[in-house]
């Protein structure tokens, strides 16, 4: 692969996985606190 | 409103935020992810079109997504009687989304037939060695080879095609008889996780083949003249919006069945983030995939690049028998996983009807899925025919060009323009989540997401009277594609005279 390719598959997937990683810490930080579950509905 | 559909105490609800999360994922995630992304991403710029792709999911997708779960969760209807409380004379709105969406089901679930289909020809590759010829010639047995000479003769049912199509039927059905939490969410609890496992796995295999760095070459080489061209920021806008299940009405069902105390915006941007994340995957495994294929043809890549249709069942095929080895297993994994996608959007699609016809009518779900699926099964039987091909491309292509765009277009105008009701959205997802809004979602549903939605209706007729699509023959396309699309407005017309929802209710109960 060349190297602009290789940098753009590392934007993407830094903002996209990253992105998503730091939705789902907030969720599970947010349910932790609203009643102790991330499931709990 | 049917007290009994729509009583707090009865309604359908999601049995935790986690089903919700997950069922929303199941319907955003379906088979364009897989099958339009990758080519979308190869012919609008490579790894430039990156770019345009996050500006449109920032300022149109995440914000209707969002939009679409505070309507959903704040009234507690489906999309009908929601519009009807935005603003009395809007039901209509809702019906023609809960019409297009039933348009749609109608063909889906063929498709869904053909992927159990091809599940069973993986054993063995039963597909021998002109993958095109048994998918066209063989299996669906399409009328005339080619259209328009072809277009309208129908011929007769196809049992190939049917007997898959009637037991992706007999699935669906069994989800959406068992309810919001026993069916859909359940389904979505098994298939989600195992969906993506089945596509690391898949990309795994694909980006240790050999050539898989030329695949991967092709699709992430950034073209940055491409961004001076309007043509991809309409195709960036276009894969946005129909990746994520808006303007389907799907959305404002699912979040209708939430519990009163749910964060909308991060829901909406963990929804969002995980289609995206799914299609950029997605994209590395069948470019990956398309590396190897051409260096075992001996061709440049771009030679064997294709979407939709030909892409999985056509072009995937010959990568299978490519390989060195369990050429079966990753067969029957690759089609499994179409269908896991597709089965979950679906059961969506289908569910935002029910939703909506449930409040109308006052019907038990049970009658309900009796009507919709009875219904929709027949008009499926269309798409089982010899012709079925052309008839299915010709209504996808026109009610997603005009019957989604055009609705999505007249929801944001409704809620930002007309109803003037922004404001109180925000107010209400800013009271509930964690992640503020923020000014910018404000800014991209009253201003970018108009102007981008209604060029990309101007775009896009311009484009159908500079050529014909796929050369079809005018009157096909008027007939079945501009008809289906008429057919669904009609429909939404009929069912939104006798607009019936008490709007005095809401008032009383503090949510107007």
């Amino acid at each position: 692969m060349s190297t602009e390719a290789i940098i753009m598959f590392l934007i993407g997937a830094v903002l996209l996985w990253g992105g998503l990683a730091l939705s789902v810490v907030i969720y599970v930080r947010a349910a932790r606190r609203d009643d102790g579950s991330a499931t709990g509905g | 409103m049917s007290s009994s559909v729509n009583d707090e105490q009865t309604r359908d609800q999601w049995g935790t935020k986690l089903g919700f999360i997950l069922a929303a994922m199941g319907s955003a995630i379906g088979l364009g992810n897989i099958w339009r992304y990758p080519y979308v991403v190869y012919e609008n710029g490579g790894g430039a079109f990156l770019i345009p792709y996050f500006v449109a999911l920032a300022t149109a997708g995440l914000p209707i997504l969002i939009l679409e779960y505070s309507l959903g969760h704040r009234y507690r209807q489906g999309a009908p009687a929601t519009f009807h409380f935005v603003s009395r004379r809007w039901e209509g709105l809702g019906w023609w989304m809960a019409g297009i969406s039933f348009m749609i089901a109608t063909y889906y679930v063929v498709i869904l037939g053909w992927c159990l289909s091809f599940i069973w020809y993986s054993l063995g590759e039963q597909w021998g060695e002109d993958t095109g010829a048994f998918f066209i010639g063989e299996y669906l047995a399409t009328s005339s080879g080619a259209a328009p000479e072809g277009f309208w003769e129908l011929g007769g049912l196809q049992w190939k095609v049917l007997v898959p199509t009637l037991i992706a039927w007999a699935m669906v059905y069994f989800l959406l008889q068992r309810g919001v939490s026993k069916g859909i969410e359940m389904a979505s609890r098994i298939l989600m996780p195992a969906l993506i496992v089945m596509l690391l796995v898949i990309v795994l295999r694909a980006v240790t083949l050999d050539g898989a760095a030329n695949g991967l070459d092709v699709l992430f080489t950034p073209d940055f003249s491409a961004l001076g061209d309007a043509a991809v920021w309409v195709a960036a806008y276009g894969q946005v919006f129909f990746s994520l299940s808006i303007a389907f009405s799907i959305m404002i069902a699912y979040s209708s069945y939430l519990p009163s105390r749910t964060d909308l915006s991060n829901s909406g941007l963990i929804v969002g983030l995980s289609n995206a994340s799914f299609e950029f995957l997605a994209a590395i495994g069948v470019f990956a995939a398309l590396g190897f294929l051409a260096g075992v043809s001996g061709v440049p890549v771009t030679e064997v690049v294709e979407s939709g249709v030909v892409l999985a069942f056509v072009v995937f095929p010959q990568v299978i028998s490519a390989l060195p080895a369990l050429n079966s297993v990753f067969g029957v994994l690759f089609f499994a996983t179409l269908f896991f996608a597709g089965i979950t959007s679906m059961v969506s699609i289908l569910e935002a009807v029910i939703a909506a016809i449930r409040e109308k009518f006052d019907l038990s779900r049970r009658a309900a899925v009796n009507w919709v699926c009875g219904m929709a099964g027949v008009i499926s039987l269309l798409y089982v025919t010899e012709g079925g091909l052309f008839y299915l491309d010709t209504v996808d292509h026109f009610v997603n060009a005009y019957g989604l765009v055009v609705a999505g277009l007249a929801e944001v105008l409704l809620v930002a323009w007309i109803a003037r009701t922004l404001n109180e959205q925000r107010e209400h997802i800013d009271s509930m989540s964690y992640v503020k809004v923020g000014s910018w979602w404000t800014i991209s549903l009253k201003f970018i997401t108009p102007v981008l939605l209604g060029f990309m209706v101007v775009y896009g007729l311009w484009q159908e009277f500079a050529e014909p699509y796929e050369g079809y023959p005018g009157s096909g396309l008027v007939i079945i594609g501009a008809g289906s699309v008429l057919l669904t407005l009609l429909l939404a017309m009929a069912l939104s005279l006798n607009s019936r929802a008490p709007h005095d209710d809401l008032v009383h109960a503090g949510k107007k």
